[in-house]
């Protein structure tokens, strides 16, 4: 039990994403050399007439119903929680695509069965897809226990600044980035 | 897997689309060609200069408008986003006569050029001129040309959520010219992605010019990598380097804005007509914080880029509630604010968002309003010549009214859609506060004040701009945080003078020609590549253009290219830019600036009394010139056109060389 609550997952914040397609890059290039969103598992889904962003990748459910209509068990859970498909199994019926919630099983583009996010397996950078979404954070791959408790901090800290006056003013740092040229100097 | 065989980096294939016939043609390309032009603004301006002529009308159907990515677009190498559009301009033109024409180009974010590449091609070159409006589909192999009858007259963004039904596919990339771009205003815009715009130029006129409404594109094809071991670690060494780079970590907070920061101390203001050099306080009305505050809705991004410095605005409060729209970013807030001498944010932001729902860009629409205002107030117009309408300073209201006529070609806006300098022309006045070089008008950046951007305008190859030229160095904050690109750019004896002279060079001239030609040719690096040149540039805390972008084209392409190759290639664009001009016969005379700078100072704050001199500009140009290796008045030799490879503007040189003379002798006939 100990080990299921120390599981990292990746957790999505659509209102962080800018719809720069960064992790479908990392993904293709990662698991196929090649960059194209087509070769990605994951997917941006834009709704740019309102600015807004979408990522869609599999959520590894743990009751995944994917798991459950292949008809040749060809997706498997993996050690890490993914759930992967084995494509010495599959046989490309698509069903696990077909019963997705999320839409989130891809095809592969190569060998025509289907694929979905394997969390990068064990490579040292985690996944690409976290790792080129470091400035935007819309992506990010934490413990799943800690993921709860910042939903939660998060929605409650909308709740107190309805509530609460707010006690000083948040103000940015006066850092001089940019020119830095002190006109007071001269 | 892949269709495409070529090669690496590059697609190799561009497509030609005959709008006459409704014909299309796939042309495969070298990879020596590759190689000469490396890509995006190498290969257009190859095409723009070889497929027109001399005294070429720009909206002659055989313009070609050419659109292409770069070699790095659509691949995992940060903020690899950019697209060039490239013709011959129907904007610029030169003192010789309005009716001159030459090069134009304008690079635009957004993700057009990556879905370029995906649907197989480098390049989209787009001749002819279709009998009524149509927009071009291209899916793949499959290119469709469908009737636009029912979009024209739309605005930018209700046609792109048009198509976005009819075809009712998400992914597709659209590029849409708004009414301005159909009623062939002269600076009228092209935009992608609803709001990423490539304004300078008038490359939406030639567009409307062909009747074409847009271009949608849906691909299938990945971009297939030389080395891609070798590639994934670089880029991650890229990207890591901008993600913990405190200059880019701001830029994505505050967008281009925060340049505004800078304000009067670089001498961004724009304002009043480009004329006074400061705005009071233009760094807090603008603050860039302040308006993520209280305009900011999300941020947007181009392709592939981690630092999102685009902007969403929704206003909330206010005259101008519920409105939303992409952008601003800081030109245009700029723009159309300090330069109409408005302070009142809301109201210039609406601005922003109408010029690009109108097709304009923003640049020079703030340029004609500025105009207009300023001639007002000089008394040079009267309510007579505008069929009634009175335009003072800071007048929102009426901005917009006239952003409306300029965009309909309706009464007064019918002679400001000519663009600021024929306005003039048409109307015999004011030609003398209209702040240009070779008939595109001024940025933000006061040319009286920061040199090496001054050096640049004047000496840009589509006329008046910062970003040909981006000869950031000169800042006093970024010379000090690189000092090893001065190293580079600089020989050693200029490098003394220049921190002889620190920090006060920045408005002195002796070191700017060496910095210009080196900004140059680093800057036309990240244009060649398809790469943003923001991240990475000076302030972005993560090295030059070339240093950045020469080891993955080399990575991508695998095709043995060097370091100097890259920036020959950058030298042999300038050239063949700078060509197209030439072979008009404009060369030096069009190199400066309007008398006005020469003439009139600075009206305040920290450099006021600056002005240009004469001596020391001429000074400036025949350095500039020998830095490039070009002759006294600016023209190619013979002998850097070989040793570039460009030998067959020889003749061109020489019969522009004749044009120009002929000119000369015309003007001491009539003095």
């Amino acid at each position: 039990m100990a080990q299921e609550t120390n599981k990292k997952v990746i957790v999505i914040d659509p209102d962080k994403c800018t719809g720069c397609h960064s992790c479908e890059m990392a993904c293709s290039i990662k698991h196929f050399d090649v960059c194209g969103s087509g070769y990605s598992r994951i997917r941006i889904h834009e709704f740019r007439d309102v600015n807004t962003f979408i990522p869609i990748m599999c959520q590894a459910c743990e009751d995944a119903i994917c798991i459950k209509v292949c008809p040749v068990n060809a997706r498997v859970r993996q050690e890490n929680g993914a759930v992967v498909t084995d494509e010495e199994r599959c046989i490309g019926c698509k069903a696990c695509i077909n019963s997705c919630p999320f839409g989130a099983v891809m095809i592969n583009p190569v060998t025509e069965k289907t694929m979905s996010c394997d969390l990068c397996m064990e490579d040292e950078l985690g996944p690409w897809c976290v790792k080129a979404c470091t400035m935007q954070k819309a992506l990010q791959f934490v413990n799943v226990q800690d993921s709860v408790k910042a939903r939660g901090r998060n929605w409650t800290k909308l709740i107190k600044d309805e509530f609460s006056p707010s006690l000083k003013e948040d103000e940015d740092s006066d850092e001089n980035y940019g020119y830095g040229f002190d006109l007071t100097n001269k | 897997m892949n269709k495409n065989k070529f090669s690496n980096g590059w697609m190799g294939r561009r497509l030609r689309i005959d709008m006459t016939n409704s014909k299309f043609e796939i042309e495969e390309l070298s990879v020596e060609y590759c190689k000469k032009w490396i890509g995006g603004r190498g290969f257009n301006s190859d095409v723009v200069y070889h497929e027109t002529r001399e005294g070429m009308d720009p909206f002659d159907p055989d313009n070609p408008i050419c659109i292409a990515s770069g070699v790095l677009s659509g691949t995992f190498a940060p903020s690899s986003g950019r697209t060039v559009v490239s013709a011959r301009s129907p904007h610029t033109c030169s003192i010789m006569g309005t009716n001159m024409h030459g090069h134009g180009d304008t690079n635009m974010g957004g993700g057009f050029g990556p879905a370029l590449k995906y649907a197989g091609y480098d390049q989209v070159i787009v001749k002819g001129k279709a009998k009524n409006p149509v927009y071009l589909l291209i899916n793949d192999d499959d290119i469709e040309f469908r009737d636009a009858g029912h979009l024209w007259g739309l605005g930018s963004k209700k046609t792109t959520i048009k198509i976005l039904e009819e075809l009712d596919d998400p992914d597709i990339v659209v590029m849409v010219i708004g009414p301005a771009g159909e009623n062939l205003i002269k600076f009228a815009c092209v935009l992608n992605n609803f709001s990423s715009a490539g304004g300078r130029t008038g490359m939406g006129a030639i567009m409307g010019s062909k009747n074409l409404k847009a271009i949608v594109l849906k691909g299938s094809n990945p971009v297939n990598i030389g080395n891609p071991e070798e590639f994934k670690k670089l880029c991650w060494d890229l990207r890591d380097k901008i993600h913990n780079a405190p200059a880019a970590i701001k830029h994505g907070k505050l967008g281009s804005l925060e340049l505004f920061d800078g304000g009067n101390s670089i001498g961004i203001s724009a304002h009043k007509n480009c004329s006074t050099g400061y705005m009071k306080d233009i760094e807090k009305i603008y603050d860039s914080s302040k308006w993520a505050k209280n305009f900011l809705f999300r941020r947007k991004s181009c392709w592939s880029c981690p630092v999102s410095c685009g902007r969403y605005t929704y206003i909330k409060e206010g005259k101008y509630a519920g409105f939303h729209c992409g952008g601003p970013e800081m030109e245009s807030l700029c723009n159309l604010g300090p330069r109409i001498d408005s302070s009142d944010v809301a109201g210039v932001t609406v601005l922003c968002g109408i010029v690009n729902e109108l097709g304009i860009d923003s640049i020079s629409a703030g340029a004609a309003l500025s105009w207009t205002m300023e001639a007002f107030e000089k008394g040079y117009i009267t309510e007579k010549d505008t069929g009634g309408i009175r335009l003072e300073w800071g007048d929102i209201e009426g901005s917009l009214k006239v952003l409306n006529m300029i965009a309909n070609r309706e009464g007064f806006g019918d002679i400001l859609a000519e663009g600021t300098i024929r306005a003039a022309e048409i109307l015999g006045v004011g030609m003398d506060i209209v702040p240009h070089c070779r008939g595109l008008e001024h940025i933000s950046v006061d040319p009286r004040i920061a040199l090496g951007f001054s050096l640049g305008y004047a000496m840009s190859t589509r006329g008046s701009d910062h970003l040909k030229n981006y000869s950031c160095l000169e800042f006093p904050g970024l010379a000090v945080k690189n000092k090893d690109q001065l190293k580079e750019a600089l020989s050693s004896k200029t490098l003394k003078k220049f921190w002889k002279n620190f920090p006060e060079q920045m408005y002195k001239i002796d070191t700017k020609p060496e910095l210009c030609t080196w900004s140059e040719k680093n800057k036309c690096v990240s244009d060649l590549v398809g790469c943003c040149c923001d991240p990475i540039a000076s302030w972005g805390d993560a090295g030059t253009w070339k240093e950045a972008y020469a080891p993955l084209v080399k990575t991508v392409s695998g095709v043995g290219l060097s370091d100097d190759d890259i920036f020959e290639a950058a030298e042999r664009t300038i050239a063949i830019e700078r060509a197209h001009w030439l072979r008009e016969g404009s060369a030096k005379q069009d190199d400066t600036h309007i008398d006005r700078y020469f003439d009139e100072t600075v009206h305040d704050g920290p450099y006021k009394g600056m002005k240009l001199d004469r001596k020391e500009w001429e000074w400036a140009q025949k350095e500039y010139y020998k830095q490039h290796g070009w002759d006294e008045d600016g023209f190619i030799t013979p002998e850097k056109a070989e040793e570039l490879g460009i030998q067959e503007i020889i003749p061109d040189m020489k019969s522009g060389k004749k044009i120009y003379k002929k000119w000369l002798k015309e003007q001491k006939i009539n003095k």
